[in-house]
């Protein structure tokens, strides 16, 4: 099976593995920049002499937000290439699962291996086994690079729990990854033709990452609340790391006056108050975040989701193949 | 005289449409038999259902005593169109048979392809249809089958490939003994070949019986113009068919002795004529009573 398993899929797995490497290629010099740009000019430096406080004052210094400002303007247009990259997960589900049961009985060879010496059963196993690791083994190289590549741009753009930086680092790459190869297998063991299993991996690929990371992820854990009063000479650190869910500013009934901003007015600003009440010190900002240090917590979560995801599909699909095509 | 191939009430359903129902048939071991039908009789359902790749909905089936599972070894196979992974060179397919069964013989499929001057290098996609079909059969063979199962292996090729196919195929099994059950919509590819049949039509078992009975007691009976559906003639036990001109009636007929009535010139009938004639009228039917097939047969029988 091991061998008839590498001479049907080495040709898919030659490519695949060449279209990693070429993506590599072109991240890797672009990630070095990012570190060298990271280390070198300033943002570093600050974040290690000021601490990387919750608060800071800006009166007394303006923290970091102004090299982190020049760093996001050299490379902030690269976050838009996490779209692309958050998809590299669905390609493998695309060219590796899907193929798996549907162009066997689209071609009708199904009835050619099942009637060999092993079983359906065994069948279904091996070659769901090998080439989930195969994808896995891709996805773990693809993991391990983008979170070195990931790693200033997330630190200079605040959070690492932010949409599109999460996705990218840790241990969700394999998770996703694993998840598209069982939907690509499972979607071929229902339309048991190739197209049909590509357009609905690739619908239920995108559908259930997106409602996981907009319904679930935000709630994990339960997000903490902070109430910053209006007028105060301290305000949040952009770069400590927190992942906002949302902001406001209410008044002391709690009547929401601002819906999705803040706003801050330095005491001093009282004295020469030319807009009465703007800056009335009852009034305060309610922010709404998930702390920086669950990162790893809500990956493990959201990781073991689409791992039960997946279980469960490639489960379908062997009880697919093993009763339901002939 | 064991039995190779066994079902009884055997039925499969797709949704509410029975592909095949109240089965029941043995092909004897030993046996090549043939199993003829239109398109859509329930052939294929069959077949599939004795190598595992169905389940029944309704009765049983067991091959060389065993319930069909797909992995079985003894059982060779060959499915419609001759399936063959395309891209992989006919070498490629015998080391694939020689990993995935622990019965299987290399060297005779590769003795055989070599003797069909099949090359081994080279893609089976670019071989001919007959080809294909000459390698997917020293595939099954190769696995050294005592029962062999073969789903419209010529129904794609010229009338010299379909030849070749069945003599490579009569040769292969004759030295084992192997008991092959083959299809096919066409009973003139099967003739040479058979020495049992099975016709299907619409779902059912419509004749079952080794050639030589079947031809012995089916007989075209020639006499003078009589009305449609008259009294018994002696000696015939069903009539099949009966058409008339304005002087003569035929009558085709189901035997049960000799017919000695000096009206009726008897004459022999080819196995082609035999099966046409049985699947116009799907209302009658021949079947071994249940004593000589050991099994209750869920048949009703017209006699």
């Amino acid at each position: 099976m091991i061998w008839l398993t590498w001479r049907q899929h080495r040709l898919q797995a030659a490519y695949l593995l060449l279209g990693t490497l070429a993506v590599s290629a072109a991240l890797f010099p672009i990630g070095r920049a990012m570190h060298s740009a990271f280390d070198n000019d300033g943002l570093a430096e600050c974040l290690r002499t000021n601490g990387n406080p919750e608060f800071i004052r800006p009166a007394e210094g303006m923290g970091c937000g102004e090299f982190a400002d020049l760093f996001m303007g050299r490379f902030g247009s690269l976050l838009p290439l996490g779209i692309l990259l958050v998809l590299l997960p669905m390609l493998v589900g695309l060219f590796l699962g899907a193929p798996l049961v549907a162009r066997e009985v689209e071609q009708g060879t199904h009835r050619l291996v099942w009637t060999q010496g092993v079983s359906r059963l065994r069948w279904a196993t091996t070659k769901f086994g090998l080439i989930t690791l195969f994808g896995l083994a891709l996805a773990a190289g693809y993991a391990v690079l983008l979170t070195w590549w990931i790693e200033p741009l997330a630190a200079a753009a605040g959070s690492r729990l932010e949409w599109l930086v999460f996705d990218l680092q840790g241990v969700v790459p394999l998770a996703y990854t694993l998840f598209a190869i069982a939907l690509g297998i499972a979607a071929g063991a229902v339309s048991r033709k190739l197209l049909p299993a590509m357009g609905i991996t690739l619908a239920g690929f995108v559908v259930a990452r997106v409602l996981v990371a907009w319904l679930g992820r935000p709630r994990y854990q339960e997000p903490i609340e902070r109430r910053i009063s209006v007028v105060t000479d301290r305000l949040p650190n952009e770069l400590h790391g927190e992942w906002n869910l949302s902001s406001g500013v209410y008044d002391a009934s709690g009547r929401q006056i601002v819906a999705n901003g803040n706003r801050y007015c330095p005491p001093e600003a009282l004295a020469n108050d030319r807009a009465p009440g703007v800056c009335d010190p009852t009034t305060y900002n309610l922010e709404v975040y998930q702390p920086a240090g669950r990162f790893w917590t809500f990956q493990w979560i959201e990781a073991g989701i689409f791992a039960v995801l997946a279980a469960a599909l490639l489960a379908f699909a062997v009880y697919r193949v093993r009763n339901r095509i002939s | 005289m064991s039995t190779a191939l066994e079902t009884r009430g055997l039925g499969k359903r797709y949704g509410r449409n029975w592909a095949l129902r109240e089965c029941s048939l043995a092909v004897p071991a030993g046996r090549v038999a043939g199993l003829v039908g239109p398109n859509g009789a329930g052939k294929t359902t069959l077949l599939h259902l004795a190598v595992g790749l169905l389940r029944p909905d309704a009765g049983s089936v067991r091959v060389l005593g065993d319930t069909p599972e797909t992995g079985l070894p003894r059982i060779g196979f060959v499915a419609q169109d001759a399936p063959l992974y395309r891209d992989f060179h006919a070498a490629d397919l015998i080391t694939m048979g020689q990993k995935l069964n622990k019965r299987w013989d290399s060297g005779f499929a590769r003795d055989r392809l070599t003797q069909l001057r099949i090359p081994l290098d080279r893609k089976v996609g670019k071989l001919s249809a007959g080809q294909r079909a000459q390698v997917a059969l020293a595939l099954a063979l190769a696995r050294q089958p005592d029962l062999l199962l073969l789903d419209e292996p010529v129904a794609s090729l010229d009338p010299l490939a379909r030849r070749e196919f069945l003599q490579v195929l009569m040769g292969g099994v004759a030295e084992h003994g192997t008991t092959v059950l083959l299809s096919s919509h066409l009973v003139a590819d099967l003739e040479r070949v058979c020495d049992y049949l099975i016709v299907l039509n619409e779902s059912r078992v419509q004749v079952l019986g080794g050639v030589e009975d079947l031809l012995a007691t089916h007989k075209v009976l020639v006499g003078p113009r009589r009305a449609d559906r008259a009294g018994p003639v002696a000696g015939v036990a069903t009539v099949i068919r009966e058409s008339h001109t304005d002087r003569q009636t035929s009558l085709l007929v189901r035997t049960h002795g000799p017919v000695l009535d000096p009206a009726w010139m008897a004459r022999d009938l080819t196995l082609e004529d035999l099966v046409l004639a049985y699947l116009a009228e799907p209302s009658s039917g021949s079947l071994p009573g249940p004593d000589r097939l050991g099994i209750e047969n869920g048949m009703e029988m017209t006699s």
